[in-house]
């Protein structure tokens, strides 16, 4: 019998051997086919059901939060962001179907723990018992300052965005339409399909954040990048005077441009840019010429993304230059913010903040810094500079003309400031020119403040609004109240900081920064 | 107690046995080691899932070490000759079982950590029950009754049920159970013992049907009985896995008995008619073939559960995701049947390897026993046992990664399950046993009395020292051995 138990025990060796040869193909040979198939979830589904840390505004409200799913729930994590639709702009969202937006995309390795360093640093934790690399992001926005631009907003269409402009830190950026990402993030495939096609087909698009992803038409207050041309390339002066006129016709055409509803508008260069007369703007672009314009737009950062450090931001525009040339009057138009040009308004507040930074353009931050599961700092957001499109003399001649415009301007109706804290402003109302409804315009203002030692600049835009027979749809009036509300809860209300903001925050103890 | 003195007197001075000492010392060594692994996979998998280092650990590991260490110090006792692999092995194989148990599922933990404790008694009964291999040859046809009884069992109306279409369970009261797992060693002994006697006789081939030569019907009749047996398992109960185990059990003993090949091709012209007509007339075996060979001509329903399986496996790929760090959940019945995938996605293909080569391991160890005994029954029954776990395995392995058609079937040792678990211990238990007796005949170590052996000389030194008459029949039952 020994023979034949001989012979067992090499076919039964052989079958293992063939159990062997399989696991190879699968695991080795075909693995590559097989984690391609479109409907193997396994990668996906490792990622979805990695623990994800929060993310907290710099006022430590948490924005976004995950929690052990319920057993028998779809995945083993929720993921809910406490405060609804206030900061899904900024956070944007997280589903295991339809990808993720914004913060919760950029930042996406810290969250799950993926990056390097934090692989490595709980390396080092595994020995202390601690392995949860989750890490958790905190946001240059304060909660307080988002409220009370949602507040402000009231449910208008529109943004409001407040930025720090000596170091970029957007301490507030809301926008509407917005949503809620709680109604889909944990909810059945189909349910959550279902709502998120009706948002992206819903009007104003509010899955975007309008405030860094979307452009409008500047109107008025483009008017401070062509009067920072102008000043930089010797063009105007504080004594440029501009005679009264109620219309110019550009070279190149017959058709003559006309100021804001057809006045008689002229003066010294104070006096046109407080009233915000459009002639000597568009006199100012022809002046300087195609080539000169297009580049002063550039170093002011037009047709770049602007460079924040959240994903997909939009670029301003001034539109199509190949031929500018040959279209002086466009170039006229543009020079006062209509026609083509487009602002991003995050954007606007930034050349509000450039002329409060003596010329200095600071790149945009959404994220303060980002901690691994310890909470130590794994990186904190040190400002850059982003351009310098003007010096410090024109921003110093800058600010005196929009102090301007708040007292004695389009905005003095609207801005002053409680305690009389200084404030400079730009008003802007741009005529979309919709032939069927000739009186719908964007309603803009930009304004920083305290004038002589600027803490905030905004930019506020509300789109699509209409004017009436009664009331005049421009940016002074309607725009203007929210940003003297915005400043005024930021430096005498309840959300004035005991001390002027540090340039880059407290730093917590024992970090290395 | 003096009389046993007297006994011991007569016997030859023990001999201490530096062979048993060695394996018992091997045994020892490989027993800790799986333990220590058994605990840092549990350790992990929880990091991996919770990322915290599971509460329980030290009660765990304490735990693990004294059912190990019981189940060592019963060998030590009772059978201190025996292989000292086959205890690590199978603990090893059970401790990754349950790990990728709890990490499944801590329910079903819970019941497996129970099943354990009882599986680890019965292992140690079995031990000390079956003293002499030989004693189990007397009562083959018990064995043959309760095995062909059992079998039966979920076939009888009120008792059986039908789990995931297959009627092979058992309700009584609260605990249900596969009568199905004890059967087939019930009837591997009854093989053994009926094939010991009569294998010269079935190889004569004495019977003359024109030119064929047969063997005799009477001593041919009880093989062909099973083989049918196993085919109406197979229609009354859908249990295409065990049908074949049996089957194939049946007709590798047979074939090593007999020493002939023929029985081994007759069993798979046998098998392969029996298999096609199966595949023609029931539904459930067509499906089974359908999903074997092309899973993803429905990988939503019939296929998914292979599908998933496979997904898993190249998921794991080389190294694997990492206990507690993949999803093995997304295979239906992965604590079960499909726990090899689970294995194979979370440890990859070099855990999976590794588990294999445990089972080759385990069947070369069983073998080995076979080869080492020169008595036919232990020989017969040795490659009995083995096989059912050498065929148990490549079954359900080879049906989770697609090289055989799927056949519901337990991972022995590995999957969940209390009947799987229990009878696959005293499985282990008799392999031991017979590996003990085969070493004490080879003079490896004295083949000192067993308890009950001391217990009838006692009785009958006090007889004799009553006077009374002894009989011979008394006196042969203390003989042993040669």
């Amino acid at each position: 019998m020994n023979r034949q138990i001989r012979q067992l025990a090499v076919g039964l060796m052989a079958c293992y051997v063939v159990l062997f040869v399989a696991l190879n193909y699968w695991q080795v040979g075909r693995k590559q086919e097989l984690d391609a198939r479109f409907d193997n979830t396994r990668a996906v589904l490792r990622e979805f059901n990695k623990p994800r840390g929060p993310i907290v505004t710099s006022d430590g409200i948490v924005a976004a939060v995950s929690f052990p799913a319920a057993p028998g729930e779809l995945y083993e994590f929720r993921r809910e962001y406490p405060t609804g639709d206030l900061l899904s702009d900024v956070t944007g969202y997280f589903t295991f179907a339809f990808g993720s937006t914004q913060v919760e995309r950029e930042y996406g390795d810290v969250l799950t723990g993926s990056t390097t360093e934090q692989q490595v640093r709980s390396l080092g934790d595994l020995l202390g018992g601690d392995v949860d690399a989750a890490g958790s992001v905190e946001l240059a926005l304060r909660h307080d300052a988002q409220s009370a631009a949602k507040f402000l907003l009231a449910g208008r269409e529109g943004s409001i965005t407040v930025i720090e402009p000596a170091t970029g830190a957007i301490r507030a950026m809301y926008s509407n339409p917005t949503y809620d990402p709680n109604t889909f993030v944990n909810a059945d495939f189909e349910v959550a399909q279902e709502i998120i096609t009706e948002l992206q087909e819903a009007p104003g698009n509010p899955l975007l954040a309008q405030a860094y992803q979307e452009r409008y038409m500047p109107g008025s207050t483009f008017k401070v990048i062509t009067t920072g041309i102008g000043l930089e390339e010797g063009v105007l002066t504080l004594d440029t005077v501009f005679p009264d006129e109620r219309q110019w016709v550009p070279p190149q055409t017959t058709d003559p441009i006309q100021n804001y509803n057809g006045s008689l508008c002229g003066g010294d260069l104070a006096t046109v840019f407080a009233r915000s007369c459009n002639i000597p703007f568009a006199k100012t672009a022809v002046e300087l010429g195609p080539e000169a314009m297009v580049s002063g737009t550039e170093a002011w950062g037009i047709d770049e993304e602007l460079p924040i450090d959240l994903p997909r931001p939009a670029a301003s525009t001034f539109g199509d230059t190949g031929s500018l040339d040959q279209e002086l009057p466009l170039l006229a138009i543009r020079g006062f913010g209509q026609s083509e040009t487009q602002m991003v308004p995050l954007h606007m507040a930034m050349v509000a903040g450039t002329v409060a930074n003596g010329g200095r353009m600071m790149e945009p931050y959404a994220v303060e810094a980002t901690y691994d599961s310890a909470d130590r700092v794994l990186d904190r957001t040190t400002p850059e500079l982003w351009k310098t499109p003007i010096s410090p003399t024109t921003a110093a001649i800058e600010t005196g003309l929009m102090i301007g415009v708040a007292e004695r301007g389009t905005a003095s109706c609207c801005i002053a400031l409680n305690g009389g804290i200084p404030v400079a402003a730009k008003t802007g109302t741009a005529e979309l020119g919709v032939p069927s409804n000739p009186d719908l315009s964007h309603a803009w203002i930009v304004a920083f403040a305290p004038a002589d030692a600027p803490q905030y600049a905004v930019s506020v835009v509300l789109t699509n609004v209409q004017s009436t027979a009664d009331v005049a749809a421009t940016g002074g009036r309607l725009a203007g109240p929210i940003a003297k509300g915005m400043l005024d809860y930021l430096l005498t209300g309840p959300g004035a900081q005991p001390t002027p903001a540090a340039p880059s925050g407290s730093l917590p103890e024992g970090s290395g920064g | 107690m003096s009389q046993s003195v007297d006994i011991a007197e007569a016997d030859p001075p023990v001999i201490d046995s530096p062979l048993a000492r060695s394996r018992r010392t091997t045994e020892l060594t490989l027993v800790v080691m799986a333990a220590l692994i058994t605990g840092a996979s549990y350790t992990i998998a929880a990091l991996g899932t919770n990322a915290e280092i599971p509460p329980g650990i030290a009660v765990f590991l304490a735990i693990l070490m004294a059912l190990l260490l019981f189940a060592h110090v019963m060998v030590r006792l009772v059978a201190r000759g025996a292989d000292g692999t086959l205890l690590p092995l199978a603990a090893l194989l059970h401790g990754i079982g349950f790990v990728m148990i709890t990490r499944l599922d801590d329910e079903l933990a819970a019941l497996q950590a129970t099943w354990s404790l009882v599986a680890v008694g019965a292992f140690a009964a079995t031990l000390l029950v079956v003293q002499r291999a030989n004693d189990l040859a007397r009562y083959s046809w018990l064995f043959f009754v309760a095995g062909a009884g059992l079998l039966m069992l979920p076939l009888v109306p009120g008792l059986g049920s039908t789990i995931n279409g297959a009627r092979i369970w058992v309700s009584l009261g609260p605990i249900n159970f596969q009568p199905g797992e004890f059967a087939k060693l019930a009837l591997a002994i009854f093989f053994a013992s009926y094939l010991a006697d009569r294998r010269e006789l079935i190889a004569a081939h004495t019977w003359k049907v024109g030119p064929l030569h047969l063997p005799e019907p009477r001593y041919i009749l009880p093989i062909i009985l099973a083989w049918g047996f196993a085919v109406v398992m197979m229609v009354g109960q859908r249990d295409l896995g065990s049908s074949l185990l049996f089957f194939t059990l049946f007709v590798v003993m047979l074939w090593v008995a007999t020493e002939r090949i023929g029985y081994l091709l007759l069993g798979l012209v046998l098998f392969a008619s029996a298999a096609y007509v199966a595949w023609t007339q029931f539904g459930h075996v067509q499906t089974r073939v359908d999903i074997w060979l092309d899973p993803w001509a429905d990988p939503l329903d019939s296929g998914y559960q292979i599908i998933q399986s496979l997904y898993g496996l190249s998921d794991g790929g080389l190294t694997g995701t990492g206990l507690g760090r993949g999803n093995p959940g997304q295979v239906p019945e992965a604590q079960n049947d499909f726990i090899f995938s689970s294995i194979g996605e979370e440890l990859g293909l070099v855990g999976a390897s590794a588990v294999l080569m445990a089972y080759i391991l385990l069947v070369g160890a069983g073998l080995r026993i076979a080869l080492r005994t020169d008595r036919p029954f232990e020989k017969l029954l040795a490659v009995g046992l083995t096989t059912i776990v050498g065929i148990q395995g490549f079954i359900i392995i080879g049906g989770v990664i697609k090289v055989v058609p799927l056949t519901g079937i337990t991972l022995p040792f590995v999957s969940y399950g209390g009947s799987s678990l229990v009878a696959n211990y005293i499985l282990l238990a008799l392999l031991i046993r017979l590996s003990d007796s085969s070493a004490r005949r080879l003079r490896e170590l004295p083949d000192d009395p067993t308890p009950t052996e001391r217990w009838k000389a006692w009785r009958l030194s006090r007889r004799i020292r009553r006077g009374q008459h002894i009989e011979l029949g008394a006196a042969e039952q203390i003989g042993h051995g040669t």
